[in-house]
């Protein structure tokens, strides 16, 4: 099978300038700025598959956004071989762009005035796709995003969700054979998160399109990846499979109750239990939070131990996010 | 091929958004017509009184000045790239630009431009014709294929200049005044270059070529011979420059840094 993505040594560095304090300071900063030279992506290594959907995560500025950059030929490595599709994105730009499909959450790829329809069609001539193509392939897309009454409303009157809706049809009007996905359910609502992700996954199926996303949403990668790529300060921190990820750094659940009447610590404590449970007391939200390790099973009989014994107000149950997982990681060291 | 197809898609699509907002339409082409009668007026008022300006006529003045307007239209209407710093490198839409397999600086041209300037060909088709009969010019054959040629030169050479500066948002996007300024360097170019010292007359000639898009080419219709070399390098000037612009983009595109790093 081929390779959809090689990157080896791949880095990216960025002046980023200093300023120095006080009004003779800034003066002479006038003649020699201060400026120390930053890796945004310090020199990493990985391999994507033809068809496999990897998920790129890691805290804001970790560096996704700069290798995305880098992989869809936007920016210019500083050092590095990287080989997308077989070619080099930036110095065949032209030609590498025809066989990526690029979606970025925060910015519109779609022409703001004229109807949606109007760019899908603009797009279709950029990407030279003929109109059998075009029929067989889109109409497919259109249904199964639901976008057909859309289609003749320019985009700047679309809600978020439409919208987005509207950029993954057309990042996929030419099939691209990999698609970058840069926050692709950033500030959707549930109904849409879903919808979006049933399609990346049939169409995966379907054309076995490889998908490198970037997401701060634990769903969507649970939804859709087997592989996670993460990233902290540049460097690759884990790569494999998220369910090893979350065995390893997201172990630990939080539980969150509120009782009727006080209680005490204690008394939580000496619940008859057959796992180690650590209780905190959090006094702003007047809430006792539960650490516990191990099997899900034992979330039901925390829960049912604590309700048989004492009256409870309220209850939670945290998810872990990434952003936890990797302070964990961060925190602790890999191994 | 590819280009010219994408072109006139682009440009269809301009004109069906730009039919959309037809009160837009309207007042822009008032207000472009207004612009170039004010200026007309200006040249009139200023060049009423002198009727020789080193050598020149008022009425050679004014064919100067309505030649340029064609060039100069010509610009306007496809270059409108005064603004791609703020819109393109600091909003990041340069970004998307570069996801598509068509060359950057052509979508930006394509996405940027202003088919109402094109109304400046016609004003300016107008002062032209109007100064030549005054001036009572003779006109030969190749006459008009030379104009179209020489004002597709001066377009190019003023395109090139614009264009390379805009490339210097991607090595620095800070927000520089120098796009302002070259409007109104450009404005030298509808004097005659004679009237300047001899460095303003070098800079415009070399350096900032702008005389190339008016008084340069407009000599050769007005007969002046001791100015026959120069009319004759615009559409060479243009080239070259034109070329040399587009190396500066390429060289910017790869420095690009993308938005929000």
């Amino acid at each position: 099978m081929n390779n959809a993505i090689e990157v080896s040594q791949l880095r990216k560095e960025f002046k980023s300038y200093s300023s120095r304090t006080g009004l003779k300071g800034a003066f002479r900063d006038l003649l020699t700025r201060n400026y120390k030279i930053v890796p945004a992506v310090n020199d990493i290594n990985f391999t994507v598959k033809q068809g496999e959907m990897v998920a790129y995560i890691g805290e804001n500025g970790a560096g996704k956004s700069t290798t995305i950059k880098m992989l869809t030929g936007i920016l210019e490595p500083t050092s590095g071989k990287l080989r997308v599709n077989g070619m080099n994105p930036h110095r065949e730009r032209e030609k590498f762009t025809r066989t990526i499909g690029v979606v970025f959450g925060q910015r519109s790829q779609l022409w703001w005035d004229i109807a949606v329809q109007e760019s899908f069609r603009l797009l279709k001539k950029v990407y030279k796709v003929s109109d059998e193509q075009y029929n067989e392939h889109m109409g497919h897309v259109i249904k199964t995003l639901d976008i057909g009454p859309l289609l003749d409303k320019p985009v700047r009157k679309l809600s978020l969700g439409q919208r987005m809706r509207c950029e993954l049809a057309a990042a996929l009007i030419h099939n691209p054979p990999l698609l970058f996905l840069d926050e692709p359910t950033i500030g959707l609502d549930v109904l849409v998160k879903l919808k979006i992700r049933e399609f990346l996954k049939e169409i995966n199926e379907k054309y076995n399109t490889t998908i490198l996303l970037t997401t701060h949403d634990l769903g969507d990668i649970e939804a859709l990846c087997n592989r996670v790529v993460m990233l902290d300060e540049g460097k690759i921190v884990y790569d494999g499979e998220l369910d090893a990820l979350k065995n390893n750094w997201a172990e630990e659940k939080e539980i969150h109750f509120q009782f009727m009447n006080h209680v005490n610590l204690s008394e939580l404590n000496s619940l008859p239990l057959q796992f180690s449970t650590d209780w905190e007391y959090d006094e702003k939200n007047q809430t006792y939070i539960a650490n516990i390790k191990g099997e899900d099973e034992n979330i039901s009989q925390l829960i049912s131990a604590v309700v048989s014994h004492f009256k409870i107000k309220d209850v939670k149950i945290h998810e872990t996010s990434i952003e936890e997982i990797v302070r964990n990681i961060y925190e602790k060291g890999m191994n | 091929m590819f280009y010219v197809t994408m072109f006139f898609q682009y440009m269809s699509q301009y004109m069906k958004t730009r039919l959309e907002y037809r009160a837009d339409l309207v007042v822009e082409m008032i207000s472009d017509l207004l612009n170039q009668t004010v200026n007309l007026v200006f040249i009139l008022v200023v060049f009423g009184h002198t009727q020789f300006l080193s050598g020149w006529s008022r009425d050679e003045i004014i064919f100067i000045y309505g030649f340029f307007l064609i060039p100069f239209a010509l610009f306007s209407s496809f270059f409108n790239i005064w603004d791609f710093n703020e819109r393109y490198i600091v909003k990041g839409e340069m970004d998307r630009i570069l996801t598509r397999p068509i060359h950057s600086l052509f979508q930006v041209i394509l996405e940027r431009m202003e088919l109402e300037s094109l109304f400046g060909v016609v004003t300016g088709l107008v002062i032209v014709m109007y100064a030549g009969t005054s001036l009572n010019l003779s006109i030969n054959w190749y006459d008009p294929f030379l104009f179209i040629l020489f004002a597709i030169g001066g377009a190019l050479a003023y395109a090139a200049i614009f264009i390379a500066i805009a490339s210097i948002g991607f090595w620095s996007d800070a927000k520089t005044s120098i796009m302002p300024m070259m409007y109104n360097i450009g404005n030298y170019g509808r004097y005659p270059v004679d009237i300047y010292n001899k460095v303003i007359r070098f800079l415009l000639t070399w350096v900032l070529p702008f005389a190339f898009v008016g008084v340069y080419p407009a000599a050769y219709f007005l007969g002046k011979k001791e100015w026959y070399a120069f009319s004759f390098a615009t559409p060479l000037i243009g080239i070259i420059f034109f070329m040399l612009a587009i190396l500066i983009w390429n060289k910017g595109v790869r420095k690009y840094r993308g938005a929000g790093n």
